[in-house]
């Protein structure tokens, strides 16, 4: 069965029957087959041999790290699909505006559930002409702001989606600073404008920051975080660290 | 309206003028009329690349062959006019990226396009402002595109494709005095390359689609061969600078794998040519048939382009596909 099955496909292709095959990421169906919907390697998923599932056929955005095309290696490094932000999806996002009653953040990386339980990988980023790295070290400074804002997409954090604990005695301007880099999740597309984040869970919040000093702060507490120059304190809605 | 705010080369044409006076004889540039040295249903070879432009998400780059007159005259140039031109353009494509502020709220993908020909393009110079019919060619492509792209795949985005001619083709040969059969043939052309490339484009992004949509021309032509009466022929891929006049032409925009045509764009008198020859193959679905044809040929070059594309970034070495 997944011998028939090219390595490589390109749009147009017809994969395989709906009567063996569900369409995964980067595929559609037509009249009763799927097709590929982006060129790109092809992965088979195995349905588990318990369920009556049939085996989800997808194909890969973005490269791989490893070259022989075999399901096992497909399984274990899980390919990324979307690089738009949907509704759960994890996303780091820059601060650029704190208000009373939000904080506007403009997305840099939509992360996958395997990447954003594991260290930050280059790899496994979801824009895949961006490098991680170089995005967030040159989001923390504060010098090369808001020119790339306009072609990045904006999210909106509401003050009662900071936090799931006393979410009325919430200040905006204790959680979030302008230019720190925010781990949240979306929870709604939105209006025409702004996605909606949330950063409710302890593993969400504020991932990087700088001190008024200038200098990349560590985390000490759930809300507090400290210059390791000057050993100054502030308030932050700190994401647990890994 | 007049555009102030470039420095905009001289109005009128962008090849030297040549005159009479310096012409040895009359018969010399008649001698130069270039002719169709392809048989009716061969196509011009088709250079395809992508992923050129760095910056964009998405580019591709495509070429036309040079007609045999074309390339015979760049190796020994006999006058500085070139005989005929080839297609010659680039496609980028940005996104997808954020709607502007003011756009409302979109469960799809926006799609906007731009083709421009450089001021160079063309025998006539263009402006750096868009014109009609740089505008026409835009709108052309968006709905031959828009019924390509799977575009409730990517709410609240937009994707801008933009196309930029080097080189235009030929509304007909340059000697040759405008009359009652004229039009922008040359645009049908120009409008197929653009579909094609741009298809390229929007796979090398990796924007979903239904399929691989490629553009293909067909005309119907009346060449005046010597001592014999002018007769009808249906031609694919014609390059209007062959042929004294063209009747009709058409191209489409086509899917291969579906079947589907998702852009139609028929123009010239077709009357002419099938009253009294009682030939029904030179009526609109002929001509419909033929411009299919041609696209199922470029789609073979944007299949292969495309693969290439995908190779490169899997990691895949070239070759290693089933």
């Amino acid at each position: 069965m997944t011998s028939s099955l090219p390595s490589l496909a390109i749009p147009g292709q017809r994969l395989g029957s709906v009567t063996t095959f569900t369409a995964g990421p980067g595929t559609h169906v037509h009249h009763s087959h799927v097709y590929a919907s982006i060129a790109g390697p092809v992965f088979v998923d195995p349905a588990q041999p318990k369920s009556q599932a049939k085996s989800t056929i997808s194909i890969s955005r973005t490269a791989r790290v490893k070259t022989t095309p075999s399901a096992t290696a497909a399984s274990k490094s899980k390919p990324k699909y979307n690089t738009l932000p949907g509704v759960d999806s994890v996303v780091l996002a820059r601060v650029t505006r704190v208000q009373k009653r939000q904080a506007t953040v403009s997305i840099l990386v939509v992360l996958d559930e395997s990447a954003s339980s594991k260290a930050l990988n280059p790899l496994q980023s979801a824009s895949d002409n961006d490098n991680i790295e170089s995005i967030l070290s040159s989001a923390a400074n504060p010098e090369n702001h808001s020119s790339s804002d306009e072609l990045r997409f904006q999210a909106l954090i509401r003050k009662e989606d900071v936090r799931a604990v006393e979410k009325d005695r919430v200040v905006m301007d204790e959680m979030f600073r302008v230019g720190d880099i925010v781990r949240g999740t979306v929870i709604s597309l939105g209006d025409q404008s702004f996605y909606y984040l949330t950063t409710a869970r302890n593993d969400l919040g504020v991932v990087m920051a700088r001190s008024e000093a200038g200098n990349m702060m560590f985390p000490v507490s759930w809300k507090e975080m400290r210059d390791p120059v000057t050993g100054a304190a502030e308030q932050r809605k700190v994401a647990r660290p890994f | 309206m007049t555009d102030r705010r470039r420095i905009n080369g001289p109005p009128g044409g962008t090849r030297p003028p040549i005159f009479a006076s310096s012409l040895e004889s009359t018969s010399d540039i008649v001698a130069e009329r270039p002719q169709r040295q392809r048989q009716p249903n061969e196509l011009r070879k088709i250079f395809l690349k992508t992923g050129l432009i760095p910056s964009a998400s998405g580019s591709s780059y495509l070429e036309f062959e040079p007609s045999t007159s074309l390339s015979a005259a760049r190796s020994k140039p006999k006058s500085v006019i070139p005989p005929s031109s080839s297609l010659k353009l680039a496609c980028t494509v940005h996104g997808p990226k954020p709607l502007p502020r003011s756009a409302t709220f979109s469960p799809n993908l926006v799609l906007t396009t731009h083709v421009k020909y450089a001021p160079f393009a063309g025998r006539r110079r263009k402006g750096h402002v868009r014109d009609a019919s740089e505008r026409d060619l835009g709108v052309h492509l968006e709905t031959a595109l828009r019924g390509a792209i799977v575009a409730e795949r990517w709410p609240k985005s937009g994707l801008d494709i933009t196309i930029t001619i080097l080189e235009a083709e030929d509304d007909r040969w340059w000697g040759d005095a405008p009359d009652s059969h004229d039009a922008a043939w040359g645009m049908m052309n120009v409008l197929a390359g653009c579909i094609t490339a741009a298809s390229a484009a929007i796979s090398d992004a990796r924007i979903d689609c239904l399929d691989l949509v490629a553009g293909g021309v067909a005309a119907v032509v009346a060449d005046e061969t010597a001592g014999r009466e002018t007769t009808s022929q249906l031609m694919l891929d014609t390059d209007p600078a062959d042929h004294r006049s063209i009747l009709s032409a058409c191209v489409v925009a086509y899917m291969p794998a579906r079947d589907e045509i998702t852009e139609l764009w028929l123009k010239g008198d077709n009357s002419k040519s099938s009253v009294g020859t009682d030939n029904r193959g030179l009526g609109h679905e002929a001509l419909i048939d033929g411009a299919v044809d041609a696209a199922r040929g470029a789609h073979s070059v944007l299949a292969e382009a495309v693969r290439e594309s995908a190779q490169r970034f899997a990691g895949l070495p070239s070759g290693d596909f089933t």
